[in-house]
């Protein structure tokens, strides 16, 4: 596998201005997202204070943006991180692409905005004990038995159903509009999830209608909470603590825009993209002359 | 160094004073990412603490017995029972203090 510079998470303002100044700076780059960068951005009605586009909807600053990309030949691979692991002198990055086969980089910066949607009542407690968001890693512990999924999004029902390969029966709550497609081996129940918690030796998910009992349960929605996201990164609730170099109390991981906290403002992230990249390459220099 | 054992070599880590025993998977990405991490922090342990590994596949009544339902999931055992659990992917500098507290 080979070993890039500076792994970028995200697409939106924060991660653009950070490929783009890591790029000027001759660093090997991956710029992980979405080809239409956010659907955040491209959904902003005007923004007013972004200096030289004095009314810009979200769509043009967007294009402005991926334009900036072209010229510079800054490619965005469209991949989703599940997992970022520090080991010691690089990083593995699990993503949607490759399971097991992780990408590595030497440096990572985390733009990848914050996370919508709050946790239910009583996950943070059963999360590891019970309750899982990864149906690929922890599925195999589910031979023979009976699972609950909750699924935020359609494409959770290819997880649901590659569970329903391996437990003995899968019960499937879909959190949103969407009809169901054809699933093998899954019984979809209609209910909005409440809380969870542990009963005795099985776990319950409390709904609006019926509780669901299983052996464990399992919830795939798009975004983690950064805590989860890189294991052992220090957070202050929904953000991401850093300090004015944007370095996190991981070395050599980086946090831009709406994920290293307040004010949300789409300039403030373009701007903190700059610092984190600029941050990242003091940190590969360092690294470099430690080695020599 | 991480010694992996099976059921039949249990009786190693009920001996040890202090033990780590990383259940892990041969499918599950964190447990492939977690193994040399605990392997980098073993050798400052020598003496102190003895590291095991177990496939959780192969050892499925184990891995019931000690209510393994995550994976990777570290368990920590003093003296043969079971004092501490540590479930996921942990940097070597928070792997380290998860043992220290237990020492």
């Amino acid at each position: 596998m080979e070993r890039y510079d500076i792994a970028i998470i995200g697409t939106g303002p924060a991660g653009v201005s950070a490929a783009i100044t890591a790029t000027i700076r001759n660093k090997k780059i991956i710029l992980i997202g979405k080809k239409d960068l956010t659907q955040k951005l491209q959904k902003a009605h005007e923004i007013r204070n972004y200096p030289g586009f004095p009314a810009v909807s979200g769509a043009d600053l967007a294009k402005a943006l991926k334009d900036h990309l072209d010229q510079m030949g800054i490619g965005i691979t469209e991949d989703q991180v599940t997992q970022v692991y520090a080991m010691g002198d690089y990083f593995g990055l699990q993503t949607a692409k490759h399971q097991m086969d992780m990408l590595e980089a030497e440096a990572v910066i985390l733009a990848s905005g914050v996370v919508q949607g709050k946790l239910l009542p009583g996950e943070e407690e059963l999360l590891g004990n019970g309750l899982s968001y990864c149906a690929t890693c922890d599925a195999p512990l589910y031979k023979n038995k009976t699972v609950a999924v909750i699924g935020y999004s359609k494409k959770e029902e290819e997880e649901a159903e590659f569970l329903g390969e391996v437990a003995a029966r899968v019960i499937y709550i879909p959190v949103y509009q969407e009809e169901t497609g054809a699933m093998k081996n899954v019984e979809v129940v209609r209910a909005v999830p409440k809380a969870v918690r542990k009963a005795d030796k099985e776990r319950q998910i409390e709904t609006d209608g019926e509780t669901i009992t299983a052996d464990g349960i399992f919830i795939l929605r798009d975004a983690v909470s950064p805590g989860q996201l890189v294991p052992g990164l220090e957070t202050d609730g929904s953000h991401i603590r850093v300090n004015r170099q944007l370095e996190t109390n991981l070395p050599g991981l980086f946090a831009c825009g709406d994920i290293a906290g307040l004010p949300y403002q789409y300039i403030k992230s373009a701007g903190e993209g700059n610092v984190a990249a600029l941050s990242a390459v003091n940190f590969l220099a360092a690294k470099k002359a430690a080695k020599q | 160094m991480i010694k992996n054992i099976n059921g039949d070599q249990f009786g190693e880590v009920k001996d040890a004073d202090v033990a780590v025993v990383d259940f892990y998977a041969d499918w599950c990405g964190p447990c492939k990412m977690l193994s040399p991490v605990v392997e980098g922090i073993s050798e400052e342990y020598e003496g102190r603490v003895s590291f095991f590994s177990i496939d959780v596949d192969e050892n499925q009544d184990l891995a019931m017995e000690f209510g393994v339902s995550n994976i990777p999931n570290l368990i920590l055992f003093k003296k043969g029972e079971k004092a501490d659990q540590s479930v996921g992917f942990k940097p070597a500098e928070a792997l380290k203090g998860w043992i220290d507290g237990n020492l």
